[in-house]
């Protein structure tokens, strides 16, 4: 009975698939792709070729993590074109996703093409950023707005950095152009040329992700008529006494200066937040191209920004210049030393006056010379801090003098110089040198036998161990004689020692007792030459320690000297 | 056995020696002090968490943070940073319902851009020698986490307890932190 219901339905399965296969079995869409750019989700899938008919697409989509069935996807229900806007799915933008679409017509359906699991947060491109330009003379400012609506979902816990292609929009045959990456929305590009249109693309990119992203429209600006006066230039933050002071170049006279400053995390601040730069107190009217801010503005990283003044006019604000206190490292004074080497070398060795260990890798700048009136001075750059110099004169006095370099971040610090030190090669010629040398190879290959073999009978005794050891080592004696036995006597000699130390403090002052006194104390334990050697060392705590040792074994001596 | 022993001693002499383009050790160093300091002004910060016992929410944080040891020192550094930056936007928000000193808040957001200033720096070098980890899936899970702290001070009108709620769980955060930054090993 089973085996004809088996049989039926086996039979029946072929009946099936000749009449799907007869009719209009449809399809589902081929070469299917989502498209996201910043909160706007689309489905695209290619038309199909048969005649048209009715044949309209739907698809699905599945949250692994939080919505587990198969559920209609919004705005793609029923679809006559070859597309369709999904967006007004609130999605969570950082879980799985999986879609799958069919074609239909009429009441028959083609199966389900499941699409591959994305992350739409992955899968998004980056869309173009707003841009806004403001020309100076010789500079432009770009104010960046993030790509994506205000209420957007997909970057809305991002801080995109940017890009900005800027290139001069003129006619002839140079062309120039710069790209610039900045970190913050607002960016201002230096050194242009006054009365030219300038264009820019900017794109967003973000830290941490490889999202593809695409360039803002083409946005051009001219720059203005050249200003009256020019902004400063050169902006550093130098130590001078132990004291920060703000310095620049400028070319013109009979100008006053004024110096801003800005906290660098609000650059991070979106809006007008990062613009609240504030006064410099005791730069606002400075007269010459310096001034000394109050020092505890220098805490942590700040922006200087300084402008010129004559009058009711005013040069352009100069380039921002950032002072990292983090990153201010006062580099403690060099001190150089020279030895000689040989005839025709010396050594270089630098060093620094509180023997402090800095963290940063410092470069040294050396200069070298001759100490003779006309000599040219060498000038050697190098990581490490002691370094031969060679090919250098036999008998002649030769100086040098050394600035430490510390290449951390954009710009590097100078040490000061510092002292000369002076000394003289060797006498002698290269032949006497060939033969120095070639007798302390001697010494060093024959001291490192020696060595090998001091080592080797010292860890790896070959030797079998008196008789009368065994009595006490029943174990095998091939062992690491020295270093166990030392282990144990040291637990011993603690016992000792205590018992024994009133009594042997005693006894030390007068030799001959001592003597006398350790060698009654020695009746029992065996005679070994090495007693007298531990007794010498001195020290009667030790001393009767040893002796105790000296019953044990070989090492006695050594051990003994432990407690020397 | 000697011979052994010093092959072994030179490979490793090598190993060290060999030139590292990011210097672990100095920004573990500077990421753990510039941490302790955070954790010092979270501290300040804190009013009267016994009136906010109701505002208490398990804003479940992913469980591979609590779990450090799993991460390569690539994406230890990338994680710290997703939560260094998130923290920076969440305290960036509108504040002064907390009843905070702003001074105090504005040390922190500083103390916040000076490490990830530094961790930019390390990032782009990692990004140069080839070695960034970008399919963390750890980070899009703090993304999801963050947001689910957005949500609850929007939805708590960012209340004084809602605040207090939050700054509590950022400081576990610093000390998962920790955890983290003890990972940046060579």
């Amino acid at each position: 009975m089973f085996a004809l219901l088996g049989v039926v339905l086996v039979a029946g399965a072929p009946c099936v698939l000749p009449a799907a296969a007869g009719g209009t079995k449809l399809k589902p869409p081929q070469n299917v792709e989502v498209d996201i750019i910043d909160d706007t989700f689309t489905l695209r899938w290619a038309r199909s070729r048969e005649p048209a008919g009715n044949v309209t697409v739907s698809a699905d989509y599945r949250m692994p993590r939080i919505v587990d069935n198969w559920t209609k996807l919004p705005g793609c229900q029923h679809v006559t074109s070859a597309t369709c806007d999904f967006s007004s799915l609130k999605m969570h933008v950082y879980e799985e996703i999986k879609l799958r679409i069919r074609a239909e017509e009429g009441n028959s359906t083609s199966p389900w093409r499941e699409l591959d699991t994305f992350i739409p947060f992955q899968q998004a491109r980056i869309g173009p950023p707003k841009v806004h330009l403001e020309a100076e003379d010789k500079a432009i400012a770009i104010n960046i707005s993030p790509p994506g609506a205000k209420d957007s979902v997909m970057w809305q816990q991002e801080n995109p950095q940017y890009s900005v292609i800027i290139w001069r929009n003129a006619s002839g045959a140079q062309t120039w152009n710069e790209t610039h990456h900045s970190r913050f929305p607002r960016i201002k590009i230096h050194k242009l040329v006054p009365e030219t249109t300038y264009c820019v693309r900017v794109k967003a990119r973000l830290l941490l992700h490889w999202n593809p992203a695409e360039f803002s429209p083409v946005h051009c600006v001219s720059t203005t008529v050249e200003n009256e006066l020019p902004a400063p230039e050169n902006i550093q933050v130098i130590l001078e006494n132990d004291t920060y002071v703000l310095k620049w170049d400028y070319t013109h006279d009979n100008v006053t200066f004024e110096a801003q400053w800005l906290k660098s995390y609000l650059k991070r601040m979106p809006g007008s937040q990062s613009e609240k730069w504030a006064q410099v107190q005791g730069c606002e009217r400075a007269p010459v191209a310096r001034c000394a801010p109050p020092q505890d503005l220098f805490r942590k990283g700040i922006y200087f920004r300084v402008r010129a003044s004559r009058g009711s006019s005013s040069s352009p604000w100069s380039q921002e210049e950032k002072f990292d206190a983090g990153r201010q490292v006062v580099i403690p004074p060099l001190i150089v030393a020279l030895k000689p080497l040989s005839s025709r070398s010396l050594q270089v060795s630098i060093g620094f006056q509180d023997q402090t260990e800095l963290q940063h890798s410092l470069t040294y700048e050396v200069r070298f010379w001759e100490n003779a009136s006309n000599a040219e001075r060498k000038t050697f750059v190098e990581q490490r801090a002691d370094f031969p110099v060679l090919s250098l004169k036999p008998r002649t006095v030769y100086c040098a003098d050394a600035q430490a370099l510390l290449e951390d971040g954009p710009r590097s610090q100078r040490s000061r110089p510092s002292n000369t030190a002076c000394a003289a090669t060797e006498a002698g010629g290269a032949p006497g040198a060939l033969l120095v040398a070639g007798v302390a190879v001697m010494l060093v290959l024959c001291a490192a036998l020696a060595l090998g073999k001091l080592v080797h009978y010292v860890f790896f005794p070959a030797g079998k161990p008196p008789a009368t050891i065994e009595e006490y080592f029943p174990e095998e004696p091939t062992k690491n004689l020295l270093l166990s036995t030392s282990v144990e006597q040291t637990e011993e000699c603690f016992i000792v020692e205590n018992v024994d130390a009133v009594s042997a403090k005693e006894v030390n002052h007068l030799d001959e007792d001592h003597r006398t006194y350790t060698s009654q104390a020695s009746q029992d334990s065996g005679h070994y030459s090495i007693e007298d050697e531990s007794g010498e060392s001195g020290e009667s705590g030790g001393s009767q320690a040893g002796e105790e040792l000296g019953q044990r074994g070989a090492g006695a001596h050594s051990a003994g000297g432990r407690f020397a | 056995m000697t011979n052994r022993c010093t092959l072994q001693l030179t490979v490793l002499l090598c190993l060290t020696g060999a030139a590292l383009s990011v210097n672990y050790g100095k920004l573990r160093f500077q990421q753990r002090s510039s941490n302790s300091a955070c954790q010092d002004l979270l501290w300040q910060l804190i009013t009267s968490p016994q009136h906010c016992l109701d505002d208490r929410m398990d804003f479940q944080i992913p469980k591979q943070v609590e779990q450090p040891q799993q991460f390569q020192k690539e994406e230890a550094m990338v994680v710290i940073y997703e939560m260094l930056q998130q923290i920076h936007g969440i305290f960036r928000r509108n504040v002064s319902n907390a009843g905070w000193n702003e001074t105090i808040v504005e040390n922190l957001l500083e103390e916040l851009d000076e490490q990830m200033d530094r961790l930019e720096t390390a990032l782009e070098e990692i990004k140069q020698e080839g070695k960034f980890p970008w399919e963390s899936r750890t980070v899009l899970r703090l993304k999801t986490y963050y947001l689910g702290i957005f949500q609850y001070l929007k939805a708590k009108f960012y209340s004084r307890c809602a605040w207090t709620a939050v700054q509590v769980e950022i400081l576990r955060n610093f000390f998962f932190l920790n955890g983290l930054i003890g990972e940046l090993q060579d």
